[in-house]
């Protein structure tokens, strides 16, 4: 087992794995920019290093600082959390040159699942569906005109590159393509440094559901049940739950083969995550692979019992997996809400400021992931998470029920929350039938309202 | 790694320590972990006096310690390292306190990924204090120097 870990992220993803590594009796090492050196994190690592100045680039993706600090204080691996430096195959692959260990997949399928449409061939030469579309990435518009004949209108043009719902058109008639083309392909190429798109049939009302995943370096592979996160806004997960309501047991067996269908096939090794788009027919389509922890990943912690870092580290270390997919039960039902610094009654624009109260809920099956304390002050210059809110419940409606409390009690002020947003979503027919898709927010909830509400 | 295997404070910690004691309007700092309890007090003489705890303090110099001046110049670490104030292990130091230096003379070393970084004076000056030790790790942003401009 290491040693000692440095926590290559900041915010609650850094405290999160901090806890881990205490548990575990593993020291620590936080590093941090200048604009965090108040944080939580620092305060909880054993060790914490200042790597740079507030901007991410010249910080948290600062290799070489990061890096230098690993060699100096004498680290032994390294978490990279999510986002940041946590998919680049090139830092993965300096760790291993450098004798560190990256504490997720070897840099070859982080590299394989980060371009889209290479991890589309891959998924389907594994037998893995995927939604119709372009076989590999399209070089010019007459090759897209082709795709597009044959899968139809409307389709998705999409970055090799993406994620988080960058680079990304909808396209609903031909005389829209090639501008289209044009536009994603900018922003493709400022956002991720390549212009290489690819397309998708577009899916109307789709469920986003993704398989949870666990494989060690001795060929051995589980899953951890599955999740729901439909519930997105501009392409970014909002409320997350466990188990994905209402999939009949042969999807559910369906989606577990294919998800390890795609592990066995890339060699991956460590936690990940396989996500899929389900339609109403319950057809279902391989989206993309995140090789990662994931922000949602309580939720599937809630139902197994299982502490997901504990299980990466143990991974990275050589560890073989302590149990079999026979061993894995699922018990009850968990939502996770993220609590983002958000203004609802204005587009939902960042706000970022001081903290002046913060009086998390607790009690029975509620947990709460955060690195806001009274008195913090949210920079400016990462992203707007300030808290994830898991509530746990022996069926849903026990776990909605528990949410709707829990968030009830939660007092931020200083600072405009995402917590009405949630307590509309949470409050909404439609959600507590379960029937949830990715374009929710816009045909359920009334945003307009919500903003009146707050304002 | 200086004090890495001390139980509770590691040096880097007491040096944080120091630098907050000495950044903000206190006289007075207290902290206890584990066995170990650091009280770090600002005397009008020393511009931050290092606990008895701690690691040797940086490089005495010959001549008295004069009183600290607010325009004196930091110079900052521009990235994490390992600090060497000679080229080489058997050279003598690129600067003493009391040296007068040029904007854009070289001050120190800090050795990152197996690369050696000039550090240069940013502007003219006297050397008034050297603040890290020989071979001490340093993160971004630390002060390594004080220059008098005026000096």
């Amino acid at each position: 087992m290491f040693r000692k870990i440095l926590v290559a992220n900041r915010g609650e993803i850094a405290v999160r794995v901090l806890r881990t590594c205490r548990e575990l009796g593993i020291r620590t090492v936080a590093v941090y920019s200048e604009a965090d050196r108040d944080s939580l994190p620092v305060r909880l690592a054993d060790e914490a290093f200042c790597i740079g100045p507030p901007p991410a680039a010249d910080s948290y993706l600062n290799v070489p600082n990061i890096l230098s600090t690993a060699e100096l204080l004498g680290v032994d691996a390294i978490h990279p959390g999510y986002g940041f430096l946590s998919e680049d195959p090139r830092f993965a692959e300096i760790c291993r040159d450098a004798h560190i260990v990256f504490i997720g997949p070897p840099p070859e399928a982080i590299e394989a699942m980060g371009n889209k449409a290479r991890a589309r061939e891959i998924a389907q030469r594994a037998g893995v569906p995927v939604v119709p579309g372009s076989p590999g990435p399209v070089r010019n518009e007459r090759e897209a005109q082709q795709v597009a004949a044959r899968i139809g209108y409307p389709l998705l043009v999409k970055a090799s590159a993406g994620g988080g719902g960058r680079g990304m058109r909808v396209v609903h008639n031909q005389e829209d393509l090639a501008r289209a083309l044009q536009t994603a392909q900018q922003e493709a190429r400022s956002a991720f440094g390549s212009g290489e798109l690819y397309l998708e049939k577009y899916l109307r009302e789709p469920r986003h559901v993704e398989v949870q995943v666990l494989a060690d370096s001795r060929g051995n592979a589980v899953h951890l049940g599955h999740r729901e996160c439909s519930i997105q806004r501009r392409h970014q997960k909002l409320l997350e739950e466990a188990p994905a309501p209402g999939l009949s047991p042969r999807l559910q067996a369906q989606l577990y083969r294919a998800a390890l269908r795609l592990v066995q096939a890339i060699g991956y090794v460590n936690a990940g995550t396989v996500e899929f788009l389900v339609d109403r027919q319950d057809n279902f389509y391989f989206l993309e692979m995140n090789t990662r922890i994931q922000v949602e990943h309580p939720v599937t912690e809630a139902i197994t019992g299982l502490d997901l870092v504990a299980e990466q580290i143990r991974i990275a270390a050589g560890e073989r997996l302590r149990f079999r997919q026979q061993d894995v039960q699922f018990r009850g039902h968990a939502l996770e809400c993220r609590i983002n610094a958000e203004d609802p009654a204005h587009d939902f624009r960042p706000s970022p400021g001081r903290v002046v109260s913060f009086v998390p809920p607790g009690g029975f099956g509620v947990r709460v992931d955060t690195h806001v304390y009274a008195g913090y002050t949210i920079p400016p210059y990462y992203d707007s998470l300030v808290a994830k809110v898991v509530a746990w419940g022996r069926d849903r409606a026990e776990a909605i029920a528990r949410m709707e409390r829990a968030l009830r009690e939660f007092e931020i002020t200083g600072i405009r929350t995402t917590i009405p947003l949630h307590r509309a979503i949470l409050d909404n027919a439609f959600f507590r039938r379960g029937e949830v898709y990715t374009n929710f927010l816009q045909r359920r909830v009334d945003l307009g309202q919500l903003a009146r509400g707050s304002a | 790694m200086s004090g890495d295997e001390r139980p509770s404070l590691n040096f880097e910690e007491i040096r944080e320590l120091v630098r907050i004691a000495s950044e903000a309007d206190i006289t007075e700092l207290e902290v206890e972990a584990g066995h170990l309890r650091v009280a770090i007090r600002k005397t009008p003489r020393a511009s931050a006096p290092l606990p008895p705890a701690a690691s040797p303090t940086p490089t005495p110099s010959a001549a008295p310690l004069e009183e600290p001046s607010s325009h004196w110049v930091p110079v900052a670490a521009p990235m994490v390292g390992t600090f060497y104030r000679a080229p080489g292990p058997d050279q003598p130091p690129f600067v003493q306190e009391g040296d007068r230096v040029e904007a854009g003379q070289t001050l120190c070393v800090i050795e990152a990924m197996k690369m050696f970084n000039e550090i240069p004076a940013e502007v003219s000056g006297r050397v008034v204090r050297v603040l890290v030790e020989n071979g001490a790790p340093v993160e971004y942003g630390q002060p390594l120097f004080l220059i008098d401009p005026r000096g």
